[in-house]
């Protein structure tokens, strides 16, 4: 058999080719060197303002976690195209863990959220740091607002977003369960409230259930814990900072009380989960729900009748050493993208939901305040809490936290103490990782 | 065709009384337009694997925050702070090796237990092995929304049946218990892929020849007999699969882990995939870079034991090819 004809091989052999991939390899990684971010730049508030005035036109998008307010948001929705027909609302709406952590990749580039929300705390302060925001500032929008409630959206004088639901991180109760345990004022002592938990229980209900396995609304009680026993209002920050401790002693007392309370929580609470918690507490069951008024919408779907309002536990021995009565927390920060290519439809989005009719729109469809001013509120529950307003509260202290890992281990030590650690022990554990954290930095 | 006409070509240069030299160069090239077809795969892993890696050691030695363009140098602080200062690595690596033990060895057993009792085809045991595999292709957001049920210990299937029955005594908190979480975390895994399993260790057993069986009942061999000499090293093959399968997956676990427990998990059940999706979540990049090096360096590493393991096992049994 005589061969085939066969073109004589040129430049392109094995050995040349690995030189090839070798060259690409070198290549690669002096790419790969060349530093994170690429060429990439943050934008920054200072480059050229997002245009908000003119004819609100184009497709703006609205990225947000909350899955629960879609059905408001798109009769929202609904409206503003009516006003602004040349200009429509898309939510893109991401699970809250995912938003948490990845919804800055997106909005940066204004892949989407030309309107976006942002959580308060660790996350409003890296979009900020980012230059994602556009500031509100100079519109007159932040005039809509109650002017004390909107601080969590600033930050050094400059208002980059506005906080828009107002929630309570204070204990839910049924208020039927506190009249047959013969309560009709709230405690106003740790006495008082161990107290109040004595008679629930000898009336059959489970006193306080807490959702100890959830690692999304464990901490919430935490907040109503401390608000009182802690020597600063700005306890978690200094505990981020290094200046507090955990085994400092306030702090030492508050597992001491959570220990306490143990008794009076449902079966085994470390492993509960919110779902359960707010059924026990839907079913009456248990009398108080440890979480915040943000769940009552979900206990009015399992069908509970019964009235609720809102009980913290005033942790000080004496009534006049309580400087706090509840806590409330203004997040879902809304923000304009300083990289939106649809400035005034997205500006005019915003404008929208900050007029009083369609916050209240908002706000009796979804069962949650809002910090806008002068919005009537339909909703029987959001009636009842309304007083709530203008009580003493604070602004929800675990949103201090910017380090999650350090939040975790503060309030996993709440955690290990209903789980059977001791106080002292869980405190010193929580503080060994904080130190760690504080250094990796 | 191309290689074959390389082969002639080298043939008949031999043939014709060329140098040795010429001969062994002639075998060893090939048409210059062979080395072009790989180029569209080399390039997808060039640009999706390759450079990613290579900026993840970049990153590694940096205090990158994601999003800053400014960024320092730290070296292998990293590194060494993983090593010796962050307890919270270890803590979710040791989970990680303890969920691997539980679920390498505690699935392979009851997916070889399944495969035993329904390896014969007929119609209640197809029905059966259907059944069983049915967890497989659910999500894992789905599976972890039905173990969070399970596992509640007030309103859950398990502790609730305990009370029904008397014995509330072993209730647990499961996922909330700190010790014991993680293999929890192991059941709802080997349960989530057992029936996977089953299935290769079926094709395994199938492929068996009963011959085999037959001349050990000859010999007298009776059913632990014949399973211990007959069966065990034939399946050897797809145990290693299984088994190979099994490690990364447990290593992988992550979406289950977080439907189960939230984000960040407690500690108990912080793995090492969680804890660098935190880390990265707390806009600590260069940070998680090196976290997720040492994640790589250790898969390596008992990817390798693993195979010699297995190796091992092969050349006992003669069959084993991992």
């Amino acid at each position: 058999m005589s061969p085939l004809p066969h073109p004589r091989p040129t430049a392109l052999d094995r050995r040349g080719l690995l030189k090839l991939f070798g060259a690409a390899g070198v290549g690669l990684a002096t790419a790969a060197c060349a530093g994170p971010g690429g060429t990439t730049t943050p934008s920054t508030a200072s480059a050229a303002a997002v245009p908000t005035t003119g004819t609100p036109k184009g497709s703006v998008s609205f990225a947000h976690w909350r899955s629960q307010d879609k059905s408001v948001f798109a009769e929202l929705i609904s409206g503003y195209t009516k006003k602004y027909p040349a200009a429509s609302v898309t939510q893109d709406i991401s699970p809250s863990a995912d938003y948490q952590s990845s919804a800055l990749l997106e909005i940066r580039g204004a892949q989407s959220g030309d309107v976006f929300a942002a959580f308060r705390g660790a996350q409003f302060s890296s979009f900020v740091k980012a230059g994602v925001y556009e500031p509100l500032t100079s519109g007159s929008l932040i005039g809509n607002y109650h002017s004390t409630l909107i601080a969590a959206g600033a930050q050094d004088g400059t208002q980059y977003g506005l906080p828009y639901e107002l929630v309570f991180n204070t204990p839910v109760y049924n208020q039927d369960a506190f009249d047959k345990a013969g309560h009709t004022s709230l405690p106003t002592d740790w006495d008082g409230f161990l107290g109040l938990l004595d008679d629930l229980k000898a009336k059959g209900y489970t006193p306080l259930v807490w959702p100890g396995g959830d690692s999304s609304n464990n901490g919430q009680f935490l907040n109503t814990m401390v608000m009182n026993n802690a020597p600063s209002d700005q306890m978690f920050a200094e505990i981020e900072a290094g200046t507090y401790k955990t085994t400092d002693d306030w702090f030492v007392n508050t597992l001491k009380q959570y220990k306490q309370l143990v008794p009076y929580m449902q079966n085994l609470p470390t492993g509960t989960s919110t779902t359960s918690a707010t059924e026990q507490f839907a079913s009456a069951k248990a009398a108080i729900l440890a979480v915040g008024s943000f769940e009552i919408s979900t206990v009015r779907s399992l069908g509970a009748k019964f009235p609720v309002d809102l009980v913290a536990p005033i942790t000080t021995s004496t009534a006049a050493a309580a400087k706090y009565e509840g806590v409330y927390n203004a997040t879902f920060i809304l923000g304009l993208n300083a990289a939106t290519k649809v400035g005034p439809a997205a500006y005019a989005w915003i404008e929208y939901l900050s007029d009083p009719v369609n916050a209240g729109i908002y706000a009796n469809g979804t069962a949650q305040h809002v910090t806008v001013a002068d919005v009537e509120y339909t909703n029987a529950d959001l009636k009842r809490i309304e007083p709530w307003l203008t009580k003493k509260t604070l602004l929800d202290p675990l949103y201090q936290f910017l380090n999650l890992n350090i939040s975790a281990a503060v309030v996993n030590s709440t955690v290990s103490v209903v789980g059977g650690t001791d106080p002292e022990q869980a405190a010193a554990h929580a503080q060994t990782i904080i130190d760690q954290q504080i250094k990796i930095g | 065709m191309l290689r074959r006409s390389s082969t002639s070509r080298s043939r008949s240069v031999s043939a014709g009384g060329s140098g040795r030299g010429r001969t062994r160069r002639g075998s060893r090239r090939a048409h210059p337009a062979l080395y072009l077809f790989p180029l569209p795969a080399l390039a997808v892993y060039l640009v999706f694997f390759a450079y990613p890696t290579l900026q993840s050691f970049q990153y590694a030695i940096t205090d990158w925050n994601g999003y800053s363009a400014t960024y320092r140098d730290v070296g292998l602080a990293n590194l060494s702070t993983l090593a010796t200062g962050d307890d919270l690595f270890r803590n979710a690596a040791e989970n990680n090796v303890k969920l691997m033990f539980a679920v390498v060895i505690g699935q392979s057993l009851f997916a070889l237990a399944l495969a035993l009792f329904l390896a014969r085809t007929t119609r209640a045991s197809t029905l059966l092995r259907a059944l069983f595999f049915l967890p497989t292709i659910m999500s894992s957001v789905a599976v972890a929304f039905i173990w969070q049920f399970v596992y509640d210990p007030d309103t859950g299937l398990v502790d609730s049946a305990l009370r029904g029955i008397g014995l509330g005594s072993l209730q647990q908190a499961f996922l909330g218990s700190p010790s014991a979480a993680i293999y929890w975390l192991a059941v709802v895994q080997i349960w989530f892929h057992a029936g996977q399993m089953m299935v290769v260790f079926i094709a395994g057993l199938q492929a068996i020849p009963r011959e085999f069986y037959e001349a050990a009942e000859l010999d007298g061999a009776g059913a632990f007999q014949r399973f211990r000499y007959v069966t065990w090293p034939l399946i050897a093959p797809a145990t290693a699969i299984v088994t190979a399968y099994t490690t990364v997956q447990s290593f992988k676990a992550f979406d289950l882990v977080l439907g189960l427990g939230g984000n960040p998990p407690n500690s108990s059940l912080d793995l090492l995939s969680t804890r660098i999706y935190t880390t990265f979540s707390n806009y600590q990049y260069g940070y998680a870079a090196a976290e997720s090096l040492i994640f790589m360096a250790l898969i390596a590493l008992v990817t390798i034991v693993q195979r010699r393991a297995l190796r091992l096992l092969g050349s006992r049994t003669g069959e084993a090819r991992p």
